[in-house]
């Protein structure tokens, strides 16, 4: 009884609704327009008659009722429980043609013949504009832009603007054919897959040498070193450090310009992925590092995050300019680091007045999560056990009921939550012209092809003036699905019950790309703040070495699991590919 | 909607038709029209989701879909199944919290 339109399910209308729509003319819910109404704080749409009025039941007069509808035809409205008494059925009963109805407190749209929500693509159209509604003048604000939340309701489905390219499988051409005949051997045949599997660990383990304090550095090149998209891109020779232009000084000849961080990536995953498994010096890498980023050029200890988003723009800044290719860091067709690791975060702010949003549109290569301020509390647990009752499957239970164990989900979630601007953090409404609170709410617009999360270990003191970290452990999945923190998923949860292609999905790359992740890489650190060391867990091959400077080792998942994660780095399922069983397993 | 002949008249106020409003109404009016209850609506949905009703309330719809099919259930048979276990399962905090939160504004609206 529903219709897919690119993959977002349709429910067919109810004979009742079609009906109403074939005798009402094109625009049947015009009149209803004029009736939405949208309720601060949060922006929720609703439906008055006049604005303030107090609906109540034209039958029984009781305005206390939980479900109360409003006729679409005649504008009456009844109270409707259909155990004790539904105003709303008679209504609907006595009077052919006005079934339908509209729920006032949440402006959906419901058939009281048929006891259930029906949808209306035009209907929703209208709600979801009066809750976005933008005032006439327009404000940037620093950083970044103001997008003014289209509504494209009215856009058939295959008009929607794609950038796509039709698959066709590649095949050699002549000269291609011979010179494969000629000098390639195959990978894998039964002389060779021995030589394979006769190393004891994958490609591309090799130990790092400490150069003092060095390990922040260590261990995030070694989770870039097994970033795939970012290792195809490397050892796939797409940034030769031979034939560099910007090294070689053919842009600028200024000495600076001799530097560029991708060569010496290069030059480290030429090392590495060499076979040679005898721990490998970065010591030509360092050097650049400390060039490109002075403030933080000495022996002491760095923190690995900081590392991890300068090494980025070290990156990002010596690419080669090309014209052509937009250079904002959220397409990510500036650079090999952004195209892996830029997402674009969207941010809303809801006035609480006047229910008015203001929404801008941010590039991250990461998401920095807080740490859950305390732990579930006695409070929460006593209110699980009396839930148990009810026989719930345990994976529905709320993050906060797992005995107070932090999750990367539940900091997602919060990520997430809308939470209310301090008092001291008015934000100027268009619409009402001054400052008033408000709701912020971030959601993710498209998603990187690798996550990295960052988990904010430290917290500062005000009283005390000194930063501790903080050593709670935080548990995180091996397989995470970013779906429901999409800002499709958010908006569906904010607007409610709609059928309506919101503008975040149109473009919404993520639509094409799946929303599931795999972990390949934990970044952890032990220690106090000022003196501490970093270790990265692998997972190639679906097992799991640790990296300690020049030290690899096997390690068992249990172990990977509890450690304290500090960084995670996950992949876009459809990019990780499950190597061989064969492969480096004895 | 045609504001004309099919519209019941809007209904004048109680204490004409000799009906006395019960305090219950009384009360509720009271709360929407000093936006009260919006305010409490919202902390009430912060509580609930805090607490897991609603992930339970929703895993219960979801079972009993599952059971009978996407096509064969309605808003009225969820509502039917859950008010009875929903209603029985907000925790007393909650409850408490809401009354005091009531009380407070009665007092306030009293003066």
């Amino acid at each position: 009884m529903s219709s897919k339109i690119n993959g977002h399910v349709s429910p067919q209308p109810c004979p009742h609704l079609l009906d109403f729509r074939s005798r009402n003319g094109p625009k049947p819910f015009r009149a209803l327009h004029d009736c939405i109404r949208v309720k601060p704080p949060g922006g929720c749409a609703a439906i008055r008659r006049e604005p303030s009025e107090v609906p109540r039941c034209g039958t029984c007069e009781e305005s206390s009722r939980s479900r109360l509808y409003a006729c679409v035809a005649c504008a009456a409205v009844f109270c409707h429980a259909p155990l004790l008494h539904s105003h709303a059925s008679d209504h609907a009963l006595s009077i052919p043609g006005h079934e339908i109805a509209v729920d006032v407190d949440r402006a959906e749209l419901f058939c009281c013949a048929c006891g259930d929500q029906v949808y209306d693509r035009d209907f929703d159209a209208a709600v979801v504009l009066a809750q976005t509604v933008n005032a006439t003048a327009t404000t940037s604000t620093s950083g970044s832009t103001a997008m003014q939340c289209s509504v494209a309701g009215s856009q058939p489905e295959n008009l929607r603007k794609r950038r796509r390219v039709d698959y066709r499988p590649w095949e050699p051409d002549s000269g291609e054919h011979i010179s494969r005949g000629n000098q390639s051997i195959p990978l894998l045949d039964a002389t060779n897959a021995s030589l394979v599997s006769s190393t004891q660990q994958p490609w591309g383990l090799r130990g790092l040498n400490n150069l003092g304090n060095t390990c922040f550095m260590n261990s995030i090149l070694q989770a870039l070193l097994h970033t795939p998209p970012l290792r195809n891109y490397f050892l796939g020779d797409r940034h030769n450090r031979y034939y560099c232009q910007q090294k070689n000084g053919a842009i600028n000849g200024t000495k600076n310009s001799r530097l560029c961080l991708a060569c010496d990536m290069d030059a480290i995953f030429s090392a590495v992925f060499s076979g040679d498994r005898t721990p490998y010096s970065p010591a030509k890498f360092l050097y650049s590092w400390w060039q490109h980023a002075a403030n933080l050029a000495s022996y002491e200890q760095q923190d690995a995050h900081e590392f991890f988003i300068s090494m980025l723009e070290g990156i990002h800044e010596k690419v080669e300019k090309d014209k052509r290719k937009s250079q904002s860091p959220g397409g990510g067709d500036c650079c090999i680091a952004h195209r892996v690791f830029s997402g674009i975060l969207r941010s809303d702010v809801m006035c609480m007045v006047c229910g008015f949003t203001s929404t801008t549109y941010d590039p991250c290569v990461d998401i920095s999560l807080d740490l859950e301020p305390n732990q579930g509390g006695s409070g929460k647990s006593s209110s699980a056990k009396s839930l148990n009752s009810c026989n719930v499957e345990a994976d529905c239970m709320h993050p906060n009921q797992n005995g107070g164990i932090s999750t990367l989900n539940g900091c997602l979630e919060r990520f997430t939550r809308a939470e209310k601007l301090g008092s001291d953090q008015k934000f100027f409404c268009q619409k009402c012209q001054v400052r008033q609170e408000s709701l912020k709410q971030m959601s993710i617009r498209k998603l990187p092809l690798v996550s990295c999360f960052h988990v904010k270990r430290f917290e500062h003191s005000s009283i005390r003036k000194m930063s501790r970290k903080v050593d709670r452990f935080l548990q995180f999945p091996f397989s995470l699905d970013m779906a429901p923190y999409l800002s499709s998923s958010i908006l569906r949860s904010r607007f409610g019950n709609r059928i309506f292609p919101f503008d975040g999905d149109e473009q919404d790359a993520s639509n094409d790309l799946s929303t599931e992740f795999e972990l390949f890489a934990v970044v952890t650190h032990s220690g106090r703040l000022d003196a501490g060391h970093y270790v990265t867990y692998l997972r190639l091959s679906n097992q799991w070495y640790k990296c300690d400077d020049a030290w690899i080792t096997q390690v068992n998942e249990s172990i990977v699991r509890a450690a304290q994660g500090y960084m995670m780095f996950y992949v876009q399922k459809v990019l990780y590919y499950k190597e061989s069983e064969n492969q480096g397993t004895s | 909607m045609k504001h004309s002949v099919n519209r019941p008249p809007t209904p004048d106020a109680a204490e004409d038709q000799g009906k006395e409003p019960t305090l219950q109404e009384i009360i509720n009016v009271k709360l929407i029209e000093s936006g009260e209850k919006e305010r409490l609506m919202e902390l009430l949905r912060e509580r609930l989701i805090d607490c897991g009703w609603k992930d339970e309330m929703k895993a219960l719809c979801r079972a009993h879909v599952k059971k009978k099919g996407r096509n064969n259930v309605t808003v009225d048979d969820l509502v039917h199944l859950i008010t009875p276990k929903g209603r029985a399962s907000v925790p007393d905090s909650v409850k408490a919290e809401l009354l005091q939160r009531i009380r407070t504004f009665l007092m306030s609206a009293a003066l």
